[in-house]
């Protein structure tokens, strides 16, 4: 009885959200270049999910990422045929067959843009969440030191990190278990959930710090240099959400219904998830949808100037990056165009379908030009 | 009122913490290369091999002292101009810059006021002419412009304009040309007024050189502005669109004012405020180095030297670029702020 | 005696096109303002009362499109109808004939410009000539009219469009005529009863308080001297001490100026205080217009008597009028008032009723007082 007239309630207190969210998605439906984008992105994930069939993986390949070089045709020319039955797009130097590389590149830049934006995303809510709300000197330390780091050429600190990162990292485990435990039950405690979790926690805390001094747990992390590259262009990228999240927070919390809900006893986490954060969401998230497509950028800037991926890894940056050797001899250049045309137009359209995407969020999810 | 002065001086004592906050990023970045590949600073190219050679760098150079302690001593040598030896370029970083930014300075030069003023004039008639020709023209060329891999643009115009078509060739100057102006300088009938070969040209007597100059910047300019000039559109128009849904608007109107006064008067004014913020940053960061840019094109500025840095791991050379970048970064933050204050009255006030 | 009609407003209908629907915001309104008076628009918020404003001065915003209807002004060429005009005489009209001051003074003044530059701006609008001319015989008491200023200014009147004479009006010193022009706008401030006028002359908007902005406000409308002036509720937003000097200053335009004045406002008590006619506006209709001790002291249409009741009233207690205003999306059919009203008929859910003059001078749209034929 209790749960069903629950579920009741909670279906009525979400009817006017869902109104919102069904008069957004008309109006994401009728703006044609939100499609646009949406139906390029879907396409580059179908290709993504069905690079496996669109292009097999050698028999003797260890690592699907790696592109086949084909043996067989002039291994003694090292110079790039253009694009043939056999190649579809044709082949680099050293007889790479771009079609795998770009096929197999999708998935390597859906994955480059995901997992940055996702990091830089929570790494940005937590501190700016934090110096916005508490403010003070909090807010000034914090924001003091992500104009610090925001006033660094990006992409030179970028480089800068990928050649400075050890190749392995010895992480010790105990000490990350003992963080996540204390963090975890702080937050338990600050929401004020049940006793008996928090006791278990606390329990599992005690024991890693025990871990620490007995038997510590160290894994020894191999970081391949995408990886690399994924942490420096995270490590730049952070204090960009965390500016804007600020930004968004900031606003919201000097709204009366902030103020209400610390009136009726909410606790600081409590109103942060209930009233805050689902108020701030959509900027944030056109913000993200917009930075997955200058990640990708960035990334593949990385790789062209040789310090991205792996010289054979499947990856456009690094694809293109092959075609730097004819760049003081354009005459060459135009004849080799094919190496680095198609995987640029394979850039240019990813980045362009997520900013399409982006851009129509920003016009739709405006909430000052909305129901005109 | 409050004075300009008063909120000068207080962000000028900020710009100095944020100074060195990042100079101790910067530093602290260098710190994780272990001793042993810092020591390669200290040590020739010939003597690398030897053994215990590095070992001796490290003691004679304190390369294992504590942090604070090394800082220290990096920071008294940049106080005092020693920015240290690059040696990836075979000069001191100091040279190396002062070489260098030059042919940074005269893309910029030309691709700073095109994207501003092209962007402003852009972004205003977007918004005056909402979902108009122009808007939609404009919106679509933004979001491809800001989608295009600045290195495949380069490439792709370098292959067309100089491989197929010969236009021009690649760097900074005709090779002839470059032959004729170090001739010059040896044989003491070249001065090097200000470095800029578009200037030196004139000031020489030589307006060919001037116009090799600048044929040879038209591509790398084309590339930066055709990606840069979109966010500028974009930001000018939403800014645009804002400052046109307000209040003193319709005051405006109901004062008898032409549409034009209303518009550019009125509006413009109020939206050029965060626009001008987003210039300088723009600025500032292209002042800071074009890296791919200049490598696609060979143009020897500060960007492709700081990146053959940065691939060969020469120390000093990323850490003297980085100082300079973060200082012009942060002087374009505090020009514009002020810039800001003098537009907006209501910022005198925080 | 009839005084003559500066404004007139007849039938006005004004659509906006939204994404929700098409909302019929004013449907048939008819409004008229004589000469010399203070016609007071009363209604609750949604009425129509701001709409009915704008669209005088053709200023309804988009999605808004004034659908059917006339709005008769007096101007120099006699009585034309505003929504006819071409952008020029619009123009000519706005801020010169008729002038309108809002209500949240600082957010209607530009942030950017101080006082002196806002209430200049109109100035040189319309009576640019004037100041030349002044301008030049200043110069001339100076001896100094055949300077490069004084010819400039010479051809500033004599063709002011000009390739020539706009390139000069930018870049040319105009030290003589801006000083003509302060010295108006001084006297202006000082009209409104602003201390210190040349102090706040060179303050920016947000550095005036609720009350200081509205007076700004008011001296920019006055600056042309307009024959009519239309307040959107002025003093909603200032506190009540703020809104008595407000109040007796539009008091005192009445009397010094002869400005015929059209105030809308939901108080009645500034009604009470301020206005010589009232009309009272209810859903997109004026329902009822009457001399103001008229609406007051004998009320026809039900919802202004219902309106009347509602005044908190210690003795009598709070009695609110039952329901709320209907939607202006799909209008309901006939009178819009008939959900509310307690003397409802049959015809009032078919037919609206027309606005008749049920007394002399004083109309009403309500079939209790005829119209069902």
């Amino acid at each position: 009885m209790n749960v069903r007239s629950r579920f009741e309630e909670f279906k009525v207190s979400m009817r006017p959200r869902v109104k919102e969210w069904k008069f957004m998605f008309l109006r994401i439906r009728k703006n044609t270049l939100a499609l646009a984008g949406l139906v390029i992105i879907l396409c580059f994930a179908a290709i993504g999910m069905l690079a496996p069939i669109l292009a097999p993986v050698p028999p003797d390949s260890l690592d699907a990422f790696k592109i086949p070089k084909d043996t067989e045709i002039n291994v003694l020319t090292p110079n790039p045929t253009p694009p043939t039955l056999r190649h579809i797009f044709g082949t680099t130097d050293q007889q790479y067959d771009l079609y795998y590389a770009c096929i197999w590149g999708t998935l390597t830049a859906f994955r480059t843009g995901l997992t940055v934006v996702g990091i830089s995303l929570i790494v940005g809510l937590l501190i700016g969440t934090l110096a916005a709300y508490y403010g003070g000197m909090l807010d000034e330390v914090l924001m003091r030191f992500t104009d610090i780091i925001i006033a660094f050429p990006g992409l030179i600190l970028a480089m800068a990190l990928v050649i400075a990162f050890p190749a392995k990292i010895p992480i010790n485990m105990s000490m990350l278990f003992v963080v996540i435990f204390a963090l975890v039950s702080f937050l338990l405690l600050a929401l004020g959930f049940s006793k008996k979790l928090l006791l278990v926690i606390q329990g599992l805390l005690m024991l890693s710090l025990l871990s620490i001094f007995y038997y510590p747990l160290i894994l020894d992390l191999n970081l391949t240099r995408l990886d690399k590259v994924l942490i420096a262009i995270t490590l730049v990228g952070w204090p960009g959400y965390t500016r804007v999240i600020r930004g968004e927070v900031l606003r919201v919390k000097n709204e009366d219904y902030i103020e209400a809900s610390k009136a009726s006893g909410s606790t600081d986490f409590g109103t942060i998830f209930k009233h805050i954060w689902p108020n701030t969401v959509y900027p944030i998230l056109i913000v993200a949808t917009l930075d997955i497509g200058s990640i990708v950028l960035s990334a593949a800037a990385l790789s062209f100037l040789g310090i991205g991926a792996e010289p054979d890894y499947a990856d456009w940056g690094q694809i293109i990056q092959r075609s730097r050797a004819w760049m003081s001899r354009p005459e060459q250049l135009i004849g080799n165009m094919h190496t680095f045309l198609i995987p640029g137009l394979f850039i240019t359209s990813f980045v362009m379908g997520w900013n399409l995407l982006g851009d129509a969020l920003r016009d739709v999810l405006d909430p000052t030009l909305r129901r005109r | 009122m409050v004075s300009l002065a008063a909120y000068i001086i207080r962000r000028l004592i900020l710009l100095v913490f944020v100074i060195l906050g990042v100079t101790v990023l910067i530093f602290a970045i260098t710190m994780m290369f272990p001793p042993e590949i810092r020591a390669y600073m200290y040590v020739g190219n010939a003597e690398q091999a030897r053994p215990g050679v590095i070992e001796q760098a490290i003691i004679t150079h304190g390369l294992n002292d504590p942090f604070y302690v090394q800082y220290g001593r990096w920071m008294s040598q940049v106080l005092q101009g020693n920015l240290g030896w690059s040696y990836s370029s075979g000069e001191s970083v100091v040279t190396a810059i002062s070489g260098r930014w030059v042919f940074t300075f005269e893309i910029v030069m030309f691709a700073a006021p095109i994207i501003i003023f092209v962007g402003i004039y852009l972004g205003v008639q977007s918004a005056i002419h909402r979902n108009g020709l122009v808007d939609h023209v404009c919106r679509v060329a933004s979001i491809v412009g800001w989608s295009l891999p600045s290195f495949w643009l380069g490439l792709l115009l370098i292959s067309v304009f100089s491989g197929y078509l010969r236009w021009v060739s690649i760097g900074p100057l005709a090779n002839a040309n470059i032959d004729f102006i170090a001739a010059g300088i040896k044989s003491h009938t070249w001065a090097t007024y200000t470095g800029i070969h578009v200037f030196d040209g004139l000031l020489n007597g030589h307006p060919d050189i001037t116009l090799d100059a600048v044929k040879h910047c038209i591509l790398p300019v084309t590339v930066i502005v055709a990606i840069d000039v979109a966010l500028l559109i974009r930001v000018m128009r939403s800014s645009m669109l804002e400052a046109l849904n307000k209040a003193y608007i319709i005051t405006a109107k109901a004062k008898g004012l032409s549409k034009k006064v209303v518009y550019y008067k009125h509006a413009r004014r109020n939206a050029l405020i965060p626009v001008a913020t987003l210039s300088g940053m723009l600025v500032a960061g292209l002042l800071g180095g074009l890296v791919i840019t200049e490598t696609v094109f060979s143009f020897g500025g500060l960007g492709s030297w700081a990146a053959h840095a940065a691939l060969t791991r020469d120390i000093p050379a990323v850490l003297g670029y980085a100082i300079l970048s973060a200082v012009i970064f942060v002087i374009a933050n505090l020009i514009v702020d002020i810039l800001y204050a003098y537009i907006d009255p209501r910022i005198r006030l925080e | 005696m009839s005084l003559a009609t500066v404004v007139e407003v007849k039938d006005l209908k004004v659509n906006f096109y939204t994404y929700a629907g098409v909302v019929e915001a004013l449907d048939g309104v008819n409004v008229s303002l004589r000469e010399g008076e203070i016609l007071g628009l009363v209604g609750e918020t949604g009425s129509g009362k701001s709409v009915t404003s704008l669209s005088v001065m053709m200023l309804v915003p988009p999605p808004g499109r004034i659908e059917g209807g006339a709005i008769y002004v007096q101007n120099d060429s006699g009585r034309e109808d505003v929504l006819l005009m071409n952008d020029a005489s619009l123009r000519s009209m706005r801020g010169k004939d008729i002038a309108m001051i809002f209500q949240e003074p600082r957010a209607y003044l530009n942030p950017v410009y101080t006082v002196e530059d806002q209430i200049s701006e109109v100035i040189l609008v319309h009576r640019k000539p004037e100041f030349l001319k002044n301008a030049l015989e200043v110069l001339k008491k100076k001896r100094r009219g055949g300077t490069v200023e004084a010819s400039n200014y010479r051809r500033m009147l004599r063709n002011p469009r000009s390739l020539g004479v706009r390139f000069i009006q930018k870049f040319s010193s105009k030290k003589t005529l801006k000083n003509e022009v302060r010295k108006e706008v001084t006297k202006v401030l000082k009209s409104v009863e602003i201390p210190d006028p040349e102090r706040v002359c060179r303050m920016y908007p947000h550095e005036l308080s609720g009350g200081m902005a509205q007076r700004v406000l008011i001296a920019m409308a006055l600056a042309c001297n307009p024959k009519v002036l239309i307040a959107d509720e002025p003093t909603t937003n200032l506190d009540v001490t703020v809104q008595a000097q407000i109040l007796t200053l539009v008091r005192l335009l009445k009397r010094d100026f002869k400005s015929s004045i059209l105030y809308i406002t939901h108080d009645l008590g500034v009604v009470a205080q301020l206005c010589d006619r009232v009309a009272v506006m209810y859903a997109g209709n004026v329902v009822e217009t009457a001399d103001v001790f008229e609406i007051f002291g004998s009320p026809f249409h039900p919802y202004t008597r219902a309106l009347l009741e509602s005044i908190p009233n210690p003795e009598k207690g709070f009695k609110s009028i039952p329901g709320i205003v209907p939607g202006l999306i799909n209008p309901i059919s006939g009178c819009r008032f008939r959900d509310r009203c307690s003397y409802a008929m049959e015809i009032c859910q078919k037919v609206k009723p027309p606005f008749l003059e049920v007394k002399k001078d004083h109309f009403a749209a309500c079939y209790l007082y005829g119209g069902s034929q």
